[in-house]
């Protein structure tokens, strides 16, 4: 693979570092190449979380990029990613989105593989060209590292060990967000295919203007102290506290923004990975948003939601009725979010480019300490982004 | 399904009395939404208890009960349309649905309620004038009948598991 577009030596972008070319979010060149260099090249990709496959044998289909892979839960305990793809001719060995066995069975030519993704068997072997040995017929792995549960995986061998990929400054909000220790149990997903961009998806999850949301003043609730945290290699931390409104005349059921707060939290955390991964915890939500790009034009977004192994049932249910009416594609407080999505990427096909404006004190520098609700805290990423795919910069 | 399951639940097993009263709810509920009228869409369920939910079959297959739309009281349902007349109110892009409804079971559960299985799709229109499918899928609906019907639970169960947009309006 060496994809290429003319964009990429055509296209000068500007001096200015708040200044994005809309160019960029409608080449479908360049999109074949950020696939290569960024979803397959060297970058960590989340891909699961281990309660989405609690038990030895469970099973997630998924995708890094526009490849299909499956996440298994062997029966030896470790998590594992392959290419879902069949050793023999390449037929996809699971097409469910979910379950759990033991075996998996390639339909085509009924040949079989363990949950550690060893070849079992293959009718007729005697019959195969010289030298066929089972061994070398296994699932191809692909290299997967865990943070509390997470589960990510990547294509390239040049990908720095996690931790040091992550950075220090994530590792504790990562943690909290996913429940101090990542002992979690799935609640359910709420899925959606967004018809824009994988870039306009997620500049505009996670980071959004409180503008957007009429809910946090109806509610007469503000966003109290908060800041955001990007780091060079395109990851940003978002932390607020959250100053719960005394009484809720808005609503007739209060409870939806009940804040039991047990736990790791301050109220609201943010953290959006490189490339496409958000992650959130409002409230006593917790929800991974697993995304990649379907093509092009559109992002397909799978909200999942957890709990707590250690929640009580109260615990649990107040949980599950907060994540399925709060936050996600038809939730209360983000339904506007997802609204300016597409409207985002219909508007990007025009001259020009999208200008940041908010916190932007000297357009020539990166800000690593934006305020809570600048725009500036997404220009590291885009510096990176820029690197990554070879634009030039215009010297004035 | 034996024969005799099906002849206690097809939609003969019912008075037509009964049929025609369902009939209307049905009808009004999505003649309210195609209308994009909360508060029409409101009066269809039970005042005095009702649920509301909407949901992927993907996750009811499994008993993972998270959904698009979760009101499990009719606190949330009357939420519900504060959402979207007060609270989402000019920050979304208007789109036009269509439902379209097949009954296909309904039984007596007893005294005057009823469980009914409704087949829907519904069709939505962006400003654009483009139309396609926002969802497929069916009702599982308890549906309380005294002189008027009315929803104690609907649960709109979504074949399409990963829908094209957000939601706005309820299925």
């Amino acid at each position: 693979m060496n994809a290429h577009s003319d964009l990429v030596t055509s296209l000068e972008w500007p001096a200015n570092l708040n200044e994005i070319p809309k160019a960029v979010f409608d080449d479908p060149d360049l999109y074949k190449m950020e696939l290569e260099k960024i979803f397959y090249g060297p970058e960590w990709q989340v891909v699961a979380h281990r309660g989405e496959v609690p038990e030895k044998g469970d099973f997630k289909r998924f995708y890094i990029g526009e490849m299909p892979v499956l996440v298994i839960h062997g029966e030896d305990g470790q998590v594992r990613v392959f290419h879902n793809a069949c050793s023999h001719r390449g037929a996809l060995v699971e097409t469910k989105n979910r379950g759990s066995q033991l075996e998996f069975e390639c339909p085509y030519h009924r040949w079989l593989f363990s949950s550690t993704g060893e070849m079992i068997g293959c009718p007729n072997s005697n019959q195969f060209s010289p030298g066929f040995k089972k061994e070398n017929f296994g699932l191809r792995e692909i290299r997967t590292d865990e943070y509390c549960g997470l589960v990510f995986a990547t294509l390239s061998d040049d990908t720095p060990d996690l931790k040091e990929w992550m950075g220090e400054r994530m590792l504790d909000p990562l943690a909290r967000i996913l429940g101090g220790d990542g002992r979690l149990r799935l609640l359910g997903y709420q899925k959606v295919n967004y018809a824009c961009n994988w870039k306009a998806y997620v500049d505009n999850d996670g980071y959004h203007a409180p503008l957007l949301h009429p809910a946090f003043k109806l509610l007469n609730w503000q966003g109290g102290r908060g800041s955001q945290t990007p780091t060079e290699n395109g990851h940003i931390v978002f932390e607020a506290d959250l100053t719960m409104p005394d009484r809720v005349d808005l609503l007739d059921d209060p409870s939806l923004i009940d804040f039991k707060g047990t736990d790791t939290s301050n109220g609201s955390l943010v953290i959006s990975t490189f490339p496409i991964t958000v992650l959130t915890k409002h409230l006593d939500m917790l929800n991974v948003r697993f995304a990649f790009p379907r093509d092009n034009d559109h992002t397909e977004v799978h909200y999942a939601y957890f709990r707590h192994e250690d929640d009580d049932e109260e615990m649990a249910r107040h949980r599950l009725r907060q994540a399925s009416n709060l936050l996600g594609p038809s939730g209360m407080i983000s339904l506007e979010d997802a609204a300016i999505f597409t409207r985002i990427h219909h508007g990007n096909i025009s001259p020009g480019n999208a200008i940041f404006q908010k916190g932007v004190s000297d357009p020539r520098q990166l800000n690593f300490t934006p305020a809570q609700n600048d725009e500036t805290g997404n220009l590291p990423r885009w510096e990176y982004y820029r690197k990554l795919m070879g634009f030039r910069r215009a010297q004035s | 399904m034996s024969d005799q399951v099906r002849s206690d639940t097809r939609l003969s097993s019912v008075s037509r009395d009964v049929r025609d009263q369902i009939a209307d709810l049905q009808a009004d509920y999505i003649a309210a939404l195609d209308s994009q009228d909360m508060k029409g869409w409101l009066a269809s369920f039970d005042e005095n208890n009702s649920s509301y939910f909407c949901r992927s079959k993907e996750n009811e297959d499994e008993g993972l009960e998270v959904g698009y739309m979760f009101d499990d009281c009719h606190e949330r349902i009357c939420d519900r349309v504060k959402f979207v007349d007060e609270i989402w109110a000019g920050t979304f892009e208007e789109y036009q649905t269509r439902h379209f409804l097949q009954p296909t079971r309904c039984k007596s559960l007893g005294e005057d309620l009823y469980s009914a299985q409704t087949n829907f799709t519904v069709m939505y229109t962006d400003d654009a004038g483009i139309t396609k499918v926002l969802a497929s899928g069916c009702y599982d609906d308890e549906i309380v009948v005294n002189g008027v019907a009315r929803l104690r639970s609907r649960k709109a169960v979504l074949d399409t598991n990963v829908v094209p947009r957000y939601m706005v309006y309820p299925i």
